[in-house]
């Protein structure tokens, strides 16, 4: 098919092409957008692709008195029996040559549409390795059928779960940008394409934090509100439309008179018929060295707490004689009493009721208990992780915990999935899943660069960002803000996904990199639409994906 | 590698001087041009009804407006000269001009301007003695340029040259220079290109009632008869439909009935008025009569001088009935009304004779020059 010409290349004194960009003008009817991508005749019979960064569109009036004049000063009822002459002219990036021939392409070149492999092609998708889909493209939207582009997009996926590059992160506003769909539509592409068909090692497990309200409590059971169009592009992406299969649901254990769930009566005793669900508990006797964790957003600049923490775990005065939370706090009482001679003169009596009024609420939630009961689905977040089989989904449910709680309970999750991956674990090596990937929504909360440097959940974050790759731990975050996010975390993430966001996000220097009309577009964003940085992409990519394929509540 | 006016000077016997090349074009931003040269006298109207004062046509063009417009192609030619050499024969030093004459007319569909002839030419004006036998003139000159065009420096760039003309050496009178003669005949050839264009256009019936060219700049050519057109009917019958509009014109040449200065007639003409029409017959163009009127396009207020903002118009007078009554005052008002509708858009930022250009005309001007070499390019070839 012969390529639509759509303009040419005009190198001026001003705006010279050069290796790594080039202008050309176009009509000023043609619909073209940013991410678009055209080709050029290049020397020696090659071929240069672009991406388009910037449109422009200008007329010969050289000034807005110009405009105002021809108006007959001023009428705006004015009419003109011509035009005046205007065209578009646009600002490409080079991507690449047919032949690498990489000098600057000359004056009066012709520009046209690209087709779809020659599109492929120009972005370096034409021979990715370990292809993992996320998500589509869609170029020339506005062109007529003939000449619209649509195109799986697929990442080299040692890039995104390891050995090369690992962790992903979101960013973009709530509910404009369905951060959590898209993490759960390159999970579920990850669940088909590795987990279930992996043989050559054990395979992938996830754990995904459901944060709010009951948005992953139905991850395995098909999204009715699918229509025919969503399923063809499912099928076009080369996935089933069939939702995740091995979940198994922990929620934190609840009482009659206190709820620690959004999920509905109903909705958890289907799950319990079909055996998917546990009900997590924290019993002293094994959890008390997650206690740091409860202070995770605490500032402790004289490391108070900590030596508090420090002398419970080390079974220091009668803590080690302690097997319940009732006679934990009872004890933490006696320390609080005036007067009192337990602990060393290093920790005051100021500190300890510090320690307690932090702690007292949280341990009294349904969740800090005695002891578990395995016949009533009951477990420990510890023992469920040391014994999580590949091909597992676990979804942890802390979305109606308080926040102390939820990074309580997230902190614990990363600090047993990293035990498990360094061999704390008396299993057979070959038995553990090779790689578990974590989904946690609103990672500010536990890694945004306000979070006290000493806090262990920020530690444990750091780590697994940038030795995770390694171990096999892989971390796919989300947040509506990047830029406050610790730089060691989200610098180390190999792929990011940029949704919608605002004007004052984008100026932040994170972004600084991206060029400005990329950027721009960040804040015009459709739902579904997400802007990819990969290492293996010779651009950034704006992509599509197709509504989730697991129910949505309303 | 020879360039070509050492070509020349060895092709015609004569000693190239090698003299400094440039151009010699300036642009005049008034709008008054004292160099018009015939008086417009009142004695006589070439409109049907004898109008006494200035008609205000404001309303007619705001009822026109909307409407398709009555001017549907745009015509102007052009040329820039150079002096690019003196060359010597028989002990006269003689200049040799060179020159890039580009005419072009655009035509108008659904507001937008379309590019629908271009002529582009490269001429060289020698004066009549290069030629040292003086027989044959043409075949002499026409296998010079054959020959120059054989030149590798214009081979290399393919860039040819379509004519060589050549200028009288008649006794100069004072204040006259042989520059002039050559840079007249590069204006003539320019002219002669213009009229092609126009007898092209009426040829493939482009131009009608409802499609008429507007030229830029006057109607009077020095001869109509000239060249390929020796019937001046025929002539005269191409221009049926074509209005001239000028930018500049001499206000004290309009005389009033006693053959007094009517400059003040003009420099007070209302905005969107126009004077009546006079005849006009010309001494230079032969027997053709023309109707000319002034119409203001721009509010005096806003524009440097009571004479910005004023077009001159004409249009031949064709037809015998025409020639003794004048053409219908209907038709005049309506062509000017159509003319008031093109006020808008404005160069004004890019060019300083904003107030009384046509966007259409400017940007055919525009789209010819786009297509001349550079300056330094072109002298370079020398």
């Amino acid at each position: 098919m012969q390529s639509k010409i759509i303009g040419k290349i005009a190198a001026t004194e001003n705006r010279p092409t050069t290796i790594d960009e080039f202008y050309f003008w176009t009509s000023k009817n043609l619909i073209l957008n940013p991410f678009d991508v055209i080709k050029v005749n290049h020397i020696s019979d090659s071929t240069t692709y672009g991406v388009v960064e910037e449109i422009s569109h200008i007329t010969d009036t050289p000034s807005y008195l110009t405009s105002y004049i021809s108006n007959d000063f001023g009428d705006v009822e004015a009419i003109t029996n011509t035009e005046r002459i205007g065209m578009n002219y646009i600002k490409a990036k080079v991507v690449g040559n047919s032949k690498n021939i990489y000098i600057p392409v000359t004056n009066g070149s012709q520009v046209s549409m690209a087709d779809r492999y020659e599109v492929e092609k120009a972005l370096g998708l034409d021979n990715v390795k370990n292809p993992l889909v996320c998500g589509y493209i869609q170029m020339y939207e506005s062109a007529d059928n003939q000449n619209r582009v649509t195109l799986p997009i697929s990442l080299n996926s040692d890039f995104l779960i390891g050995p090369e590059g690992a962790h992903l992160n979101i960013s973009g506003i709530s509910g404009l940008a369905a951060k959590t769909s898209y993490a759960m539509f390159i999970l579920k592409a990850i669940q088909e394409k590795y987990a279930m068909n992996d043989t050559e090692n054990n395979g992938i497990a996830f754990i995904f934090l459901n944060v709010k309200g009951r948005d992953l409590l139905a991850i395995d059971e098909p999204n009715l509100d699918m229509d025919n169009s969503d399923q063809k592009l499912y099928e076009m992406l080369g996935l089933s439309h069939e939702p995740f299969k091995n979940v198994r649901y922990l929620y934190p254990y609840s009482t009659n008179n206190y709820s620690n769930t959004y999920a509905s009566k109903d909705l958890i005793e289907s799950q319990i018929d079909r055996n998917k669900v546990s009900f997590y508990k924290y019993i002293y006797e094994y959890d008390k060295d997650s206690l740091d964790l409860l202070f995770s957003n605490i500032d402790d600049p004289a490391q108070t707490m900590d030596s508090i923490i420090n002398y419970i775990i080390s079974a220091q005065g009668n803590f080690g004689n302690i097997k319940t939370w009732e006679n934990f706090r009872n004890e933490i009482d006696e320390y609080c009493k005036a007067g009192n001679s337990k602990t060393d003169k290093e920790i005051s009596i100021a500190s300890w009721r510090k320690f307690k009024r932090i702690i007292s609420k949280s341990t009294k939630n349904p969740i800090f208990s005695q002891r578990t009961v395995e016949e009533k689905n009951e477990t420990r977040i510890q023992d469920s992780i040391m014994n999580i089989k590949k091909n597992d989904v676990f979804v942890i449910d802390i979305a109606k915990l308080e926040e102390t709680m939820q990074s309580f309970v997230f902190g614990d999750v990363i600090r047993n999935v990293y035990d498990l991956k360094l061999g704390q674990t008396q299993r057979d090596e070959n038995d553990i899943p090779s790689k578990i990937i974590i989904f946690i929504d609103e990672l500010n909360k536990y890694a945004s660069s306000d979070i006290p440097k000493n806090s262990p959940i920020l530690r444990q974050l750091i780590d697994i960002a940038e030795r995770g790759r390694s171990l096999g731990i892989i971390l796919f975050s989300a947040e509506q803000f990047r830029s406050v996010i610790y730089d060691r975390v989200t610098g180390n993430c190999s792929t990011h996904a940029y949704g919608r966001t605002n004007a004052i996000e984008i100026s932040k220097k994170d972004y600084q990199f991206i060029p400005n009309v990329y950027k721009n577009m960040m804040t015009r964003l459709k739902q579904g639409e997400y802007i990819i940085q990969n290492p293996i992409f010779r651009s950034v990519l704006k992509i599509k994906f197709p509504k989730p394929v697991y129910k949505q509540f309303k | 590698m020879k360039r070509i006016t050492e070509f020349i000077a060895h092709e015609t016997d004569g000693k190239s001087f090698k003299t400094n090349k440039f151009c010699l074009d300036s642009i005049s931003n008034s709008a008054i041009n004292y160099e018009e040269p015939n008086n417009i006298s009142l004695n006589q109207y070439g409109e049907t009804i004898k109008l006494k004062e200035t008609i205000d046509l404001s309303e007619q063009s705001k009822k026109l407006e909307g409407s398709d417009p009555l001017f549907k192609y745009f015509l102007d030619g052009s040329r820039r000269t150079y002096k690019v050499d003196d060359i010597i024969y028989d002990k006269k030093v003689f200049p040799i001009i060179a020159g890039q004459i580009g005419v072009g007319c655009c035509y108008r569909e659904n507001r937008q301007l379309i590019p629908n002839v271009l002529e582009m030419h490269n001429v060289i004006a020698l004066p009549e003695s290069a030629d040292k036998d003086g027989n044959f003139r043409d075949n002499f000159f026409e296998n010079l340029k054959n020959k120059i065009s054989e030149i590798d420096v214009l081979k290399k760039r393919n860039i040819s040259f379509s004519k060589i003309l050549i200028y009288n050496e008649q006794k100069l009178q004072p204040g006259q220079r042989y520059e002039n003669f050559g840079i007249a005949k590069i204006q003539d050839e320019m002219i002669e290109k213009e009229k092609q264009v126009v007898a092209s256009l009426a040829k493939n019936d482009k131009l009608d009632q409802n499609s008429f060219l507007l030229k830029d700049g006057s109607l009077e050519y020095k001869k109509m008869k000239t060249g390929d057109y020796k019937d001046l009917s025929v002539i005269k019958s191409n221009y049926q439909c074509v209005i001239g509009a000028s930018k500049s014109f001499n206000p004290e040449k309009c005389m009033d009935e006693r053959g007094r200065s009517n400059a003040s007639i003009i420099a007070k003409l209302p905005l969107y008025h126009r004077t009546p029409a006079y005849l006009y017959e010309s001494e230079i163009s032969g027997d053709v009569k023309f109707a000319i009127w002034y119409v203001r396009i721009r509010d005096s207020k806003f524009t440097y001088s009571p004479f910005d903002g004023i077009l001159k118009l004409e249009k031949i007078l064709i037809s015998d009935i025409e020639q003794e009554n004048g053409i219908e005052t209907d038709l005049i008002n309506i062509i000017t009304a159509n003319i008031i509708n093109e006020r808008n858009p404005v160069c004004y930022g890019d060019d300083t004779r904003w107030a009384n250009h046509l966007y259409p005309i400017y940007m055919t001007e525009y789209y010819i020059k786009s297509k001349y070499l550079s300056t330094e390019y072109f002298l370079n070839l020398f």
